[in-house]
């Protein structure tokens, strides 16, 4: 059939053609920037916690920047260093930027020899946007009141004690780590790994004591409905959705947050990193994205990028001190 | 708020203009994400994620959850069609569909599919109606220990899902055990299998395995069978509706399969797919026309498609009841209330009873416009057979690999979507079974996953697994099934009893 034949080359040299004038679409000029699409990639799938932190943060630059649109891409997988490798060596050009968050971008590499991103210097860290402090829950009816009674329960039975946390090496199971540590108690981290408050099931089902989570908005529906109580946060201060927990950072030191950051290709031109890095900081100063934080229990840290990577360079040494404490046992 | 309150309130949220209109939408834009191969609802709800937060909560649900059922009802039509199912829930529905498609009777069956997907999903809404705050609490239940003899048990009945000898059903679901381990695994995060590509962390997609061994591998069947095949015939109007005994044999299967999935609907995890296989197992194994299902009967096309209806209809009970998200549809739309400052659990249906009864209500007529807008479309869907093959073909293809990169944005499901083609079509010319691979491939973590987080919840101890006496009752009833045939042989040899003929695992 020399007629379909042809027919069908002349489509494919059509369709060749379109796209080679996509892709060789001549680089924009770092003045004209955004002149075209920016791709901001979420290495999380969507429904999770930190896909509408994305979301929210790219509708924002899109109204920040003016002129172009900044499409989310959700890239998931392995812990989000996937997604994160795919912004890291994207063309520093500053249409492909991306979602980052602690864990990913310090902890992985300690524990993941093929990243091709192992500190701050492989990538340009923008922003950072928000910080999600953890929070140990108990079930409603639990026998503990209060974070020292389930202390002083797990001091007295080591290892029977167990937490439900999202995966090991995960921000929450090294909040409980450094809580094990400070408290010097041992409570055994039961990894759920489906995601979807599998954690809070099972200790809804008295499967396991606690759970440790991420921010408040898993969990505000069960604590409003009393089916769980919240024991703690991992902060300093009051925790403003639960005022009520212990702050495990004023006795036991107990900090580390899940943090989420904006993160470009390293070698971004100098004036397309100033416009990037002056809008970025204005989306998250604005009061849309403190009203969207509010709701969901967030705590916006808005920090330029020196600050985000001497922040960086910082949790590389908490993280290291933790993985030491945790290969010990 | 009574039930009867309740109702006549989400009556009057779910028949405004915007929500009947979200609510047609959805079942549309649904419908269409499941006819095409490898656009999953997955990938499709989040591509209009966007759009659900421009809406107000309660329109942006109903729209989601219309896309959910829609895409259920939808992804039948090219399993039936062409052997290719529009997502993983429709796999079984290949077997005896295409069956039928080959004996002529393709409109009979997207016809006995509409009707059964309309009576799962609102025979479940009304389950959802009735019981949703009593319900709720099922699926917390049930933890490691329990899952595990479900996932397992049903690895060991499902070996033989679709007939042929021991071995043509149990290689093919080894190999998708084995590619399920690829990638980094979720509990410690180590890296298997990856070689060092930083791609191949995030696994072998699903997608890519269903939409390569059955859509690629079949368009690679057709392109070498083009000069034997004989076109399908002009099919009349009066050809497209099932005749009166077709009808008949329709109705049990539905009942079965509407319980089954609304029942598997209440439990985490990948429960449209799950009772899809589980409805055909029974019927297969309980129905009275077992010996003719894989070879094109009714009863394979009804049961599976009734059920993954009524499960994703069901999923909704305990994301609107008790704010647990249990599957990942149910996980978007949860982030899509969230966004809006909704909070989900156990309070919404007092805080936001216009968010609950208004779903609830909007997919009884979801359901009723998903009947009235398909069943005049079958006709259009089996002329599509007439289109000629050097159009069809490509098109196929090249939505067979859009459907597969939409679902991470990743060039590697494209390379494992043609790769799996080949080994699909390797293994159909050798009478390998395809659907225990996919079974494989989606049980095989969720076995290892229950086993681990059981050892660990257990403190290593394995002596969980058979200390709850619900995982104990879940394995007899696994024993049970798998030696029907035995315990038949055996009541013939002692007793002399004869029973019925048990037809477990096979037609053979």
């Amino acid at each position: 059939m020399p007629n379909h034949a042809r027919a069908a080359g002349l489509t494919a040299i059509a369709l060749l053609a379109g796209i080679t004038a996509v892709s060789f679409a001549a680089p924009a000029k770092a003045d004209s920037y955004p002149s075209r699409d920016i791709t901001f990639i979420v290495p999380f799938a969507p429904g999770g916690g930190t896909d509408p932190i994305g979301r929210q943060f790219a509708a924002g630059l899109e109204k920040a920047l003016k002129g172009s649109n900044v499409d989310v891409e959700n890239k998931p997988g392995g812990s989000a260093t996937v997604g994160i490798s795919t912004v890291v060596r994207a063309r520093p050009d500053g249409y492909t930027i991306g979602l980052g968050t602690n864990a990913a971008l310090v902890y992985q590499p300690l524990v993941n020899d093929g990243l091709i991103y192992k500190s701050p210097d492989d990538y340009e860290p923008i922003v950072k946007m928000v910080e999600l402090p953890s929070i140990i829950v108990v079930k409603g009816d639990a026998r503990w009141k209060n974070l020292d009674e389930f202390l002083a329960e797990a001091k007295a039975n080591p290892g029977k004690m167990r937490a439900s946390v999202s995966g090991l090496g995960t921000i929450v199971e090294m909040v409980l780590q450094q809580l094990n540590k400070a408290a010097d108690v041992k409570i055994t981290p039961v990894p759920f790994t489906g995601g979807g408050g599998e954690g809070l099931v099972a200790v809804l089902g008295g499967r396991v004591e606690a759970n440790v989570t991420s921010g408040a908005a898993g969990v505000a529906g069960q604590v409003a409905a009393g089916e769980v109580r919240v024991l703690a946060v991992a902060q300093k201060g009051k925790y403003e959705p639960f005022p009520d927990a212990t702050p495990m950072g004023d006795n036991y030191g107990v900090t580390l947050p899940y943090a989420t950051y904006v993160l470009a290709p390293k070698g971004l031109p100098a004036d397309v990193k100033a416009k990037l890095v002056a809008a970025s900081l204005e989306v998250v100063n604005s009061d849309d994205f403190k009203n969207f934080a509010k709701t969901t229990g967030m705590i916006v840290d808005p920090k330029g990028p020196e600050e985000t990577k001497q922040e960086l360079q910082q949790y590389t040494r908490t993280f290291q001190d933790l993985k030491t404490f945790m290969d010990q046992k | 708020m009574t039930t009867i309150d309740g109702i006549l309130y989400g009556v009057s949220v779910a028949f405004t203009a915007q929500n009947l209109l979200v609510a047609f939408l959805g079942a549309l834009v649904g419908t269409a994400i499941g006819v095409l191969p490898g656009l999953g609802p997955v990938a499709g709800i989040a591509l209009i994620l966007p759009i659900s937060y421009s809406l107000d909560p309660t329109s942006g649900l109903i729209m989601m959850a219309g896309m959910y059922y829609g895409a259920m009802y939808g992804g039948s039509t090219t399993s039936i069609l062409l052997n290719m199912p529009g997502e993983a829930a429709s796999v079984v529905t290949c077997i005896d569909g295409y069956e039928m498609t080959r004996r002529g009777r393709a409109g009979a069956a997207l016809t006995i599919v509409a009707v059964g997907s309309f009576v799962g999903g609102t025979v479940s809404t009304i389950g959802v109606m009735l019981f949703a705050p009593t319900l709720a609490k099922f699926g917390i239940l049930f933890g490691p220990a329990e899952f595990l003899a479900l996932v397992a048990g049903g690895l060991l009945l499902f070996s033989r899902i679709s007939g042929g000898s021991f071995a043509s059903g149990i290689f093919p679901m080894a190999i998708g055990l084995m590619l399920s381990t690829v990638g980094q695994e979720d509990v410690t995060g180590q890296n298997r299998f990856t070689f060092g590509l930083i791609d191949l962390t995030q696994g072998i997609e699903l997608v890519s395995l269903v939409v390569g061994v059955y859509g690629v591998a079949e368009v690679m069947n057709v392109v070498e069978s083009l000069e034997t095949q004989v076109k399908p015939l002009r099919v009349k109007l009066r050809d497209l509706l099932p005749t009166r005994e077709e009808w008949r044999r329709a109705w049990a299967p539905y009942g079965r399969g509407t319980i089954v999935g609304f029942v598997i609907g209440l439990l985490p995890g990948p429960h449209t797919t799950l009772s899809s296989f589980v409805s055909y197992k029974i019927e297969k194994t309980f129905s009275k026309y077992r010996g003719e299902i894989g070879k094109g009967a009714v009863e394979g096309v009804a049961g599976p498609e009734t059920a993954n209806n009524a499960a994703a209809t069901s999923t909704m009970v305990p994301l609107l009841a008790i704010g647990l998200p249990y599957g990942a549809v149910t996980a978007l739309m949860l982030s899509a209330m969230m966004v809006h400052g909704v909070q989900p659990g156990p309070l919404l249906i007092v805080n936001h009873p216009e968010i609950f009864w208004g779903v609830i209500v909007s997919m009884y007529v979801g359901n009723i416009i998903l009947l009235i807008m398909n069943v005049p479309m079958i006709s259009v869907w089996v002329s599509l057979l007439r289109v000629p093959n050097h159009i069809f073909l490509p098109l196929i293809l090249l939505m067979a690999v859009i459907g597969a990169y939409s679902v991470n944005n990743s060039m590697m499901d494209v390379y494992f979507l043609i790769a799996l083609g080949v080994i699909g079509y390797f293994l159909r010319k050798f009478n390998f079974q395809l659907a225990p691979m996919v079974i494989g491939m989606v049980l095989g973590p969720l076995i290892e996953k229950y086993i681990r987080e059981g050892l660990f919840m257990n403190l290593g101890d394995p002596s969980i697994f058979y200390k709850s006496p619900m995982a104990l009752f879940i394995w007899l009833v696994v024993i049970f099934v798998l030696t029907l045939d035995l315990q038949r042989a055996v009541l013939d040899r002692l007793f002399g009893i004869k029973t019925r003929t048990i037809a477990i695992g096979g037609g053979d």
